[in-house]
C-alpha cells in the first residue's frame, strides 16, 4: 500500500500525448497514481534529467516453445561462447541475501531465466512468442512460466492445421470456421492468431514446394488468400484486438512483394498486422536479381490504414533462424551456417523449421536486407502502425535493440555503418538520403505505445493514472546505444527490478491473454476430427486458468478485454 | 477415473479408464499394457510415507534437515536419476545452482546419443499425430516398439484405415504390429550390422547406383528396393529408438538416419519419430534446455559456491552418471525416483552419502549403507499429484491429474524446502 515518487524526469508518454514534458509520477498498488498532495512518501526516485517512458512491449520475440527450445539444442556453441563463464552481476542478492539471478545462458536464444533477465535490465516489460502451435501450447507457456520478471503471451497458429483446412476447403459455413478459431485461442490461453505461410506449411507435407497467395493448395485446392480472408474475418467477428499477426507467403524469395502486397489486401480493409516485414520486401532489380522493395512496401502500409506491420531488421553476426514455416526453411537451409538445422512435421497443426544464420556485413544480400529493413523504418510514415522489432532470434538477438534505436536516432551513425558494408549494396541503397531521424517521442511510439495499441493492452505502454507501473527511466546521453542498454531505474508493476544494469528483483510476469466468446458446439467437430487423425485425447486439450497459473508459476492472469461493439 | 493419462511411459496414453480402491490401490482393467500393469504393482496400496535416515524412520522436518547438511557440506555433487517431472526439474534447478550439482539423468545415457547428434548435424523428426494421419510407409529401424512401448501401435496407427507398409529393416518384425489393419508387415536384413545398412542405404538414398556398390550379402539390392519404396511413398516415417542402438556410438547411426530422412526429402516427404524419453527424461531434458541454455549432463553453480569455475559447464563426456561414480569424482548424490522405485546406481561407493526422493517402496531397498542416506518418499506425478510431463515426440506436453489423495509431498516441494533450508546465508 506504499506510495513511491519518481520524481523530476522528462517523460515521453505518446498515448497520452506528452512528448517530453517534465512531471512527476505516482505509483501505489503497481498502479500509477495521481498526485495525491499531502500523501506521505514511502520511496522517492530521482529521475531529474533523466528520460521516462512505459516500459518496451515487443510484441514479437520467440521466448518460448519447441523451436526456441530446439534452437537451444542444436547450438550449444552459442551458449558457450557468451554468459555460460560470467552471467553474474556484482552484488545481485535479494533482501535475504540470495542470488537473484540463477545461472542461465546463450546469446542467440538464451535460457529463458537468462532472457528474461536481459529484458528487463533493457527497460523492457514485456515480450510476446508469435508462433506458439496449439499441440505445443503448454510447453510454450511453461517457458515463458520460466522466463522472469516480463509479462508475456502468445499468438497461437492457425491456418495450415489440417481441421482448418478441411472446414475452409468444405466451404459450408463460416461460423464453424469462426467458432473453431475461437476455441483454438481459449484453448491455448492465446492473445492473438499468427498465420505462418498461409497454407504452405501443410502443402509442404502433401509435397508442395511453394505456394503464392492466389496458388491452390495441392490437396484442399484452397488459396492463402482463401486462408487469410477467413482468418481476418474470423478475429473481426470474434472482437479480438490483436489484428490477424501474418507471417506471408514467400518468405526471402526476390521478388516477393507482389505476394506481400497481395496478402495485405486478402484481409479485404480488415485489419492485418504483417511481420517481420523485412524478410518480404525484397525486389529484382539490377544485377544480381535482388533489390530494395522497401519504397513499394512503404508506400502499400501508408496507403492502407489497415495495415500494421513489424520489421524484422536484420543485425549482423551469428544468428538462428527458428520458424515455423518448414516450405520456406527447408528450401533455405543449405544457405546456413553453421552446416546444421532441423525441420520438423508436427501434430497436424504445423511444422518448425531452425537453421542456423550469419549475417554478413560484406555478403550483398545480408547488406540489402538490412537496408531494407532500416528503409522500412525510415519510409513509413505512421510510427503508431510500426513495431521495432528483430523477429528474435530470426534477425537477430532482442539485445540488439539499443543498438537499432540508435540507427534509427542518429543519421551519422546510420552513415558510418552503411559504410562498411558490401559496396555493391551501398550503391542500390536509399539510406543516404533519408534524412530522417526518430525522435525520443517516435521511439517511445514503436517500442512501447504502438505495440500495446495493437495488442488491445490498455494498462500498458503508457504513463496515465490507472496503467500498471511499468517504467523505464533512461539517463539522456547523446549515445543512444548505450542510453537504452541499461537504464537507471526499471520499474515492473511498481516494484524497482533493475537498477543500472544490476537486477534488484526477480518477480515472476503474468500472461496477457483474450477470451473470445464462441458456440461451444464446435468441439462436437473437433472431437469427431481427433479420433480420426490425432493421438491425443481432445478432452485434455484445453488449458484451464488453474492449469496455466501453474504452467507460468503463479504469475497473475491478465486478461485482455475484447473490443466491443462500434470500437 | 477415466480420460486417466499414464505417467509411466513416454506414450503418456490419455485413454485409460482406472478403478482408485479404498486402499489407494490402482486397476486399469480395459487396457491391455504389460508395462502399466506392472508399474501398478507399485501401486498396490497406500505405503507407508514415513522417511529415514540411515535406516532409521524419522519426521520430514528430521530427514531435510540432514538432507540440507550434505548439501551444504559437498562440493561436487550429482542430481542423478531425475525421474520426475516438470514440476520437479523446475524446484531442481535452483537447489543444483546453490550446490553446484552435476545433472544428469537414469536414460542419460540414450538422450546423451540423440543430442549429440542433433548438435551436429540436426535432425528431420516427425510427430505422432502426423504418422497417424499421414504415413503410408513406416520403416522401423533395428528395434521392436512394443517391448518398451507396448501400445505404439494401437495408439498411432489404430482406429485408422489407411492403407499402410511397414517394414522393419535390421530387426525381425515386431509382433504386437498385427494389431494393425489393413497394413502389411515385413522385414529385410534382420541380422545385417545397422551401421552397413545406414552406409549403402545412405550412399543409395543419394543417388549411387546399387550395381556401383560393392557387396556379395544382397544388402545393396534390399537397400535399393527400399529407397524405390520411400521415393514411391507419400510420406514415410523412419521409427527408431536411441536406446537399442547398439553403443558406444549410437550418435552416429542417428544422425545416419536422420541424414537419410533429410535428402529424401529433397524429392518427396519423410520424417523421423525416435522413441525415447522415459521416467521424464525428455521432461528433465528440455526444462534444463530452457533454463539453462544447456541440457542435460550440465554442471550448474552460482558463483559463491565454486569461485573459480563457471556457472554452467556442459560436458556430456564428463558429466556421466556411471564414469563420475567409477572415478569416485562426486561426493553426494541426489537420487530423484518419483515413477517406480529405483535402485541407487550400480558403482555409488558405499561412503557416499545420499539423498533419495524416491517412490515409498524405494524404502526397504535402500539398504544399509556406510555413508548417510536420507530417504523422503515422494509423490508420483499422475498417481499422487498433477503435474505436466512431455511425450515421446517432444512435441506435445501432457497435463497430468492425481487418481488418489494421499499426503506425500512431491519432488516439487521436497526440492524447495531444501533450496530454503541448504541456503547458508538463510541460517540464522
Amino acid at each position: 500500500m506504499s506510495l513511491t515518487r519518481l520524481r523530476g524526469g522528462t517523460l515521453y508518454d505518446p498515448a497520452n500525448g506528452v512528448n517530453g514534458g517534465r512531471r512527476d509520477l505516482y505509483m501505489r498498488d503497481g498502479r500509477l497514481v495521481d498526485a495525491e498532495p499531502g500523501a506521505a512518501i514511502d520511496q522517492d526516485f530521482d529521475a531529474t534529467g533523466m528520460i521516462v517512458m512505459a516500459g518496451g512491449i515487443d510484441l514479437h520475440s520467440h521466448i518460448g516453445g519447441g523451436k526456441t527450445n530446439l534452437s537451444r539444442l542444436l547450438l550449444p556453441e552459442d551458449h558457450r561462447g557468451s554468459g555460460a563463464g560470467n552471467s553474474f552481476g556484482a552484488g545481485e542478492e535479494s533482501a535475504d541475501g540470495r542470488y537473484l539471478r540463477l545461472p542461465s545462458c546463450g546469446v542467440c536464444t538464451p535460457g529463458t531465466l537468462a532472457t528474461g533477465y536481459r529484458y528487463a535490465e533493457m527497460g523492457y516489460t514485456a515480450a510476446f512468442e508469435p508462433a506458439m502451435m496449439p499441440s505445443n501450447a503448454r510447453h510454450t507457456h511453461l517457458e515463458m512460466g520460466d522466463t522472469p520478471i516480463i509479462d508475456h503471451g502468445a499468438y497461437v497458429m492457425l491456418g495450415n492445421d489440417e481441421l482448418f483446412l478441411q472446414l475452409l476447403a468444405e466451404r459450408d459455413s463460416f461460423e464453424r470456421l469462426r467458432d473453431y478459431v475461437g476455441w483454438t485461442m481459449h484453448a491455448s490461453k492465446a492473445l492473438g492468431v499468427k498465420v505462418v505461410n498461409p497454407g504452405g506449411i501443410s502443402a509442404f507435407k502433401f509435397n508442395q514446394r511453394s505456394l503464392n497467395v492466389d496458388e491452390q493448395h495441392v490437396h484442399y485446392g484452397i488459396t492463402p488468400r482463401d486462408v487469410l480472408h477467413a482468418l481476418s474475418r474470423a478475429l473481426t467477428e470474434l472482437r479480438v484486438p490483436h489484428p490477424l499477426h501474418v507471417h506471408a507467403s514467400n518468405l526471402g524469395v526476390p521478388g516477393n512483394i507482389d505476394s506481400t502486397i497481395a496478402t495485405m489486401d486478402a484481409a479485404d480493409g480488415l485489419p492485418i498486422h504483417l511481420t517481420h516485414i523485412q524478410f518480404h520486401s525484397y525486389g529484382v532489380e539490377g544485377p544480381r536479381k535482388f533489390s530494395s522493395g522497401a519504397r513499394t512496401i512503404a508506400d502499400a502500409v501508408n496507403a492502407r490504414p489497415n495495415v500494421s506491420i513489424d520489421v524484422g531488421q536484420i543485425i549482423f553476426g551469428q544468428t538462428v533462424t527458428a520458424s515455423g514455416d518448414t516450405m520456406m526453411q527447408f528450401k533455405n537451409a543449405p544457405l546456413g551456417t553453421p552446416k546444421k538445422w532441423i525441420v520438423g512435421d508436427i501434430e497436424c497443426d504445423a511444422g518448425c523449421g531452425i537453421v542456423p544464420f550469419r549475417y554478413r556485413e560484406q555478403s550483398y544480400v545480408n547488406a540489402l536486407q538490412w537496408i531494407i529493413g532500416l528503409e522500412i523504418f525510415l519510409l513509413i510514415d505512421d510510427p503508431w502502425r510500426v513495431s521495432m522489432t528483430t523477429d528474435h532470434p530470426n534477425g537477430g538477438p532482442f539485445t540488439s535493440y539499443p543498438h537499432l534505436i540508435r540507427l534509427l536516432m542518429d543519421k551519422g551513425f546510420r552513415d558510418e555503418q552503411l559504410a562498411k558494408l558490401n559496396p555493391e549494396a551501398q550503391v542500390a541503397s536509399a539510406l543516404p538520403e533519408l534524412k530522417r531521424e526518430f525522435s525520443l517521442y517516435d521511439i517511445a511510439i514503436i517500442t512501447r505505445a504502438g505495440p500495446a495499441r495493437l495488442l488491445g493492452l490498455k494498462d500498458r505502454g503508457h504513463l496515465g493514472a490507472g496503467a500498471a507501473a511499468d517504467i523505464a527511466v533512461y539517463r539522456d546521453e547523446a549515445d543512444k546505444e548505450r542510453m537504452f542498454t541499461s537504464p537507471a531505474y526499471v520499474f515492473k508493476d511498481g516494484q524497482l527490478v533493475a537498477r543500472d544494469g544490476t537486477l534488484v528483483a526477480t518477480p515472476t510476469g503474468g500472461i496477457h491473454y483474450v477470451s473470445p466468446d464462441f458456440d461451444h458446439g464446435i468441439e462436437r467437430t473437433l472431437r469427431a476430427y481427433s479420433a480420426k487423425n490425432l493421438v491425443g485425447n481432445p478432452v485434455h486439450a484445453a488449458i484451464s486458468d488453474d492449469e496455466i497459473c501453474a504452467c507460468c508459476r503463479g504469475g497473475s492472469l491478465l486478461p485482455v478485454a475484447c473490443l466491443t461493439a462500434g470500437t | 477415473m477415466r480420460d486417466w493419462t499414464c505417467p509411466f511411459c513416454p506414450l503418456l496414453c490419455d485413454d485409460i479408464t482406472t478403478i482408485v480402491h479404498d486402499d489407494g490401490s490402482l486397476d486399469a482393467p480395459d487396457v491391455d499394457c504389460p508395462r502399466l500393469t506392472h508399474a501398478l504393482t507399485w501401486f498396490s496400496g497406500l505405503s507407508a510415507n514415513q522417511p529415514s535416515v540411515d535406516g532409521q524412520d524419522t519426521d520430514l522436518e528430521s530427514a531435510l534437515r540432514r538432507a540440507a547438511e550434505i548439501l551444504k557440506s559437498t562440493s561436487r555433487p550429482l542430481f542423478g536419476g531425475l525421474a520426475t517431472d516438470v514440476a520437479g526439474v523446475r524446484a531442481l534447478y535452483p537447489l543444483a545452482a546453490g550446490c553446484g550439482a552435476i545433472l544428469d539423468h537414469l536414460h542419460g545415457d540414450a538422450m546423451a546419443a540423440s543430442t549429440a547428434a542433433l548438435q551436429d548435424r540436426g535432425a528431420f523428426f516427425t510427430t505422432l499425430s502426423e504418422v497417424r494421419a499421414r504415413a503410408d510407409l513406416l520403416i522401423v529401424f533395428d528395434c521392436q516398439p512394443s517391448a518398451r512401448y507396448p501400445r505404439f501401435y494401437e495408439r498411432v496407427l489404430g482406429g485408422t484405415d489407411h492403407a499402410r507398409d511397414l517394414i522393419f529393416v535390421g530387426c525381425e518384425v515386431d509382433p504386437a504390429a498385427d494389431i494393425v489393419e489393413n497394413t502389411s508387415t515385413h522385414s529385410i536384413l534382420k541380422d545385417a550390422d545397422p551401421y552397413d545398412i545406414l552406409a549403402i542405404w545412405s550412399a543409395l538414398t543419394e543417388g549411387r547406383a546399387e550395381a556401383s556398390i560393392r557387396d556379395d550379402t544382397g544388402m545393396a539390392n534390399a537397400l535399393a528396393t527400399l529407397a524405390e519404396r520411400v521415393s514411391a511413398a507419400r510420406y514415410t516415417a523412419v521409427v527408431y529408438e536411441p536406446a537399442a542402438l547398439p553403443g558406444p556410438h549410437a550418435a552416429l547411426l542417428i544422425e545416419a538416419l536422420n541424414r537419410i530422412v533429410k535428402v529424401v526429402n529433397r524429392t518427396t516427404r519423410a520424417g523421423a519419430l525416435a522413441l525415447g524419453g522415459d521416467d521424464g527424461a525428455l521432461s528433465v531434458n528440455q526444462a534444463v534446455t530452457w533454463l539453462s541454455g544447456f541440457p542435460l549432463r550440465t554442471r550448474v553453480s552460482i558463483p559463491t559456491h565454486l569461485a573459480h569455475e563457471p556457472p554452467l559447464d556442459h560436458d556430456p563426456m564428463r558429466y556421466r552418471t556411471a564414469p563420475l561414480l567409477a572415478a569416485r569424482e562426486i561426493d553426494a548424490l541426489l537420487w530423484v525416483a518419483s515413477f517406480q522405485p529405483e535402485p541407487l546406481p550400480q558403482g555409488l561407493a558405499d561412503n557416499v552419502p545420499a539423498i533419495v526422493l524416491g517412490h515409498p517402496a524405494m524404502k526397504r531397498m535402500l539398504g544399509a549403507r556406510g555413508g548417510s542416506t536420507v530417504f523422503i518418499p515422494v509423490a508420483t506425478p499422475g498417481v499422487d499429484s498433477g503435474g505436466h510431463l512431455f511425450r515421446i515426440d517432444g512435441s506435445v506436453v501432457a497435463p497430468l491429474t492425481a487418481t488418489r489423495v494421499t499426503e506425500l509431498p512431491t519432488v516439487a516441494v521436497i526440492a524447495a524446502r531444501l533450496s530454503d533450508l541448504s541456503d547458508a546465508r538463510s541460517q540464522p
